[in-house]
């Protein structure tokens, strides 16, 4: 019974932020949101595997705009949407397939991404197996392009949009290989000021010699 | 003249005899310091590179810190925002920050080697004694450096960890007697500047870092380089060495290559590893006030030597042995006067092998003993 309340609660407080023009065409999206909004979707097993994973520590912010997850009236969170963003919200709710044109507010581009590319229906299923999150999102996608793709992310607990965070190894051996054109033409200058700099101290002790002489 | 008044008279005289001997004006002249200057050459002649490789990523620190200093904002609402812009959109942002970074935890690296290899040598004898209480105080300036420039990205690992660090400067306070007991409160709130860290704290650590310690460290690295140049190389060993190099231009060359090795594995670091990928992403989130604080919040790994003890032993036996250590390093050079090279060196290898223990493994260690 106080489930059904604080649902009921929580779909007017969703009412009200609706827009006039907005809300005749909702009535079939606050039926949906009555069926999801009473705990928010986040889903922790993905969060748990990634960190047993990794050994890292994870928090929301990997698939959603709020690092605190997406219940809460803070930004980015259910609570402080608006009637265009909770549109969008039910949009995403929706997805079921995959294929989908999707932009929840409460997801970041890896989240959204999940979604477009495996469906809701999908990730629900991958709740029991997180493990095969990774595998079912491929290796074509690396949002923030700093040459680890998007799953193996998720299986290191690195943050997917950002391109200065990942597994430092494998950082390194992607950035070695990217960046060898840089590397050389620096090992070029180091050698070749410290060949300039050997001529330098030489030609002043030699100097120094004659004028002692 | 009375026996006191004697007494007071030869102690003056003592203490300029003492000054004298320590800043020969005779020495001060290129000759002496550069031209006549010999290194001597034995199995411990590494340890003589390791002060000029501190003073080489003290040099880039001061060279990427001031291109940071174009895009930095010290505010509580932009500094993280500008560390963000600098990473994302200034060209080579991101390899200037990053060899920052990697240059500020070099630096700590090589002054703390530097010290272990100078204590080992007995590079404080005399009349070395100013050289070694210059070293210390720029020690302890480097590692002031690491714990201010740390809140500057104002993030959550920044933040919080400050919080730690400032409360753990105050808790000292209960421990002191007397007058001393307001000291660490007093120190507390000059540098947090209000009641929690906020703007206030984000300034003065800004300040600090970016002013006064540089300020405070180039005018004590004049004194210690002078001192060094004035006195020579240390020993280094028991037996005269049978070799020795001229400083200039054989040590000085050596030297410069090796900064230059140095600079080119800076380099190659920094723009393969981002510094602060090993870090967990929540920690590197803006500072949120009203948020949760994440889990893991830890120091530098260059504090890990006294954070993991502080977490396991209680609070006063750590402060009782970091006075004991402090005590013990102002005053080795009359302490150790006496000791063997041979038993020097087997003290700096315990303690090379805490630092590196507690360093790599303190983590591990502190799981093991508390669960």
């Amino acid at each position: 019974m106080r489930t059904i309340n604080n649902r009921a609660i929580q779909i007017d407080l969703l009412k009200s932020r609706l827009s006039k023009h907005f809300w005749f065409g909702s009535i079939s999206s606050i039926f949906l949101l009555s069926c999801f909004v009473s705990k928010a979707d986040s889903y922790p097993q993905f969060q748990e595997f990634s960190e047993k994973n990794s050994g890292r520590s994870v928090n929301c912010a990997m698939c959603h705009t709020s690092g605190d997850g997406p219940t809460g009236e803070g930004p980015g969170q259910i609570g402080s949407l608006k009637a265009e963003e909770i549109a969008r919200l039910n949009s995403a709710r929706a997805a079921l397939e995959p294929g989908s044109q999707v932009e929840s507010p409460i997801l970041n581009d890896f989240g959204n991404l999940i979604i477009k590319s495996l469906g809701k229906r999908k990730v629900l299923a991958l709740r029991d197996e997180p493990a095969q999150l990774s595998i079912a999102l491929g290796n074509r996608s690396d949002l923030d392009k700093d040459g680890i793709c998007d799953g193996q992310e998720y299986l290191d607990g690195t943050d997917p949009l950002n391109a200065e965070h990942g597994d430092p190894l494998k950082l390194f051996r992607i950035n070695l290989s990217k960046y060898k054109l840089h590397i050389c033409l620096a090992l070029l200058a180091v050698a070749s000021i410290s060949f300039g700099i050997v001529r330098l101290l030489k030609a002043i002790e030699i100097l120094a010699a004659v004028r002692r002489s | 003249m009375t026996v006191s008044d004697r007494s007071k008279q030869s102690r003056k005289i003592d203490f300029f005899g003492f000054l004298v001997e320590r800043f020969p004006l005779d020495k001060m002249n290129i000759k002496h310091m550069l031209e006549h200057k010999e290194v001597p050459v034995h199995k411990m002649s590494w340890g003589y590179y390791t002060g000029g490789l501190t003073m080489f990523f003290f040099m880039i620190q001061v060279v990427t810190g001031l291109f940071l200093l174009f895009y930095y904002q010290p505010t509580v609402s932009d500094a993280n925002l500008s560390v963000e812009y600098i990473t994302k959109y200034v060209s080579a942002g991101a390899l200037i920050r990053n060899m920052h970074a990697w240059s500020a935890s070099g630096m700590i690296l090589s002054a703390v080697v530097h010290l272990i290899t100078a204590f080992a040598m007995k590079s404080f004898e005399k009349p070395r004694e100013l050289t070694w209480i210059l070293g210390v105080v720029l020690l302890v300036i480097t590692f002031t450096f690491g714990f201010t420039g740390y809140l500057l990205p104002w993030n959550q690992i920044a933040v919080n960890a400050t919080k730690v660090g400032l409360q753990s400067v105050e808790d000292v306070g209960q421990y002191l007697p007397g007058l001393l007991h307001d000291v660490p409160r007093i120190l507390r709130e000059t540098f947090q500047g209000e009641a929690s860290v906020g703007q206030s704290t984000l300034g003065r650590f800004y300040a600090l870092h970016v002013v006064l310690l540089p300020l405070a460290l180039v005018l004590l690295l004049a004194g210690h380089l002078l001192q060094v140049q004035l006195h020579g190389m240390s020993e280094g060993v028991d037996m005269k060495a049978a070799k020795t190099e001229r400083f200039f231009p054989v040590f000085l060359f050596k030297d410069l290559t090796l900064w230059g090795v140095f600079f080119f594995i800076l380099f190659t670091l920094s723009i393969c590893i981002p510094f602060e990928s090993f870090l967990p992403y929540p920690l590197l989130a803006p500072y949120d006030a009203l948020g949760a604080t994440p889990a893991g919040i830890k120091p530098e790994w260059y504090f890990f030597f006294v954070y993991y003890p502080l977490e396991l032993l209680p609070f006063w036996v750590i402060i009782l042995l970091s006075g004991m250590v402090g005590a013990i390093l102002v005053l080795t050079p009359w302490i150790f006067a006496g000791t063997s090279r041979k038993v020097l060196g087997f003290i700096a290898s315990l303690v090379s092998v805490y630092l590196i223990v507690m360093t790599v493994f303190g983590e591990q260690i502190y799981h093991l003993l508390k669960h």
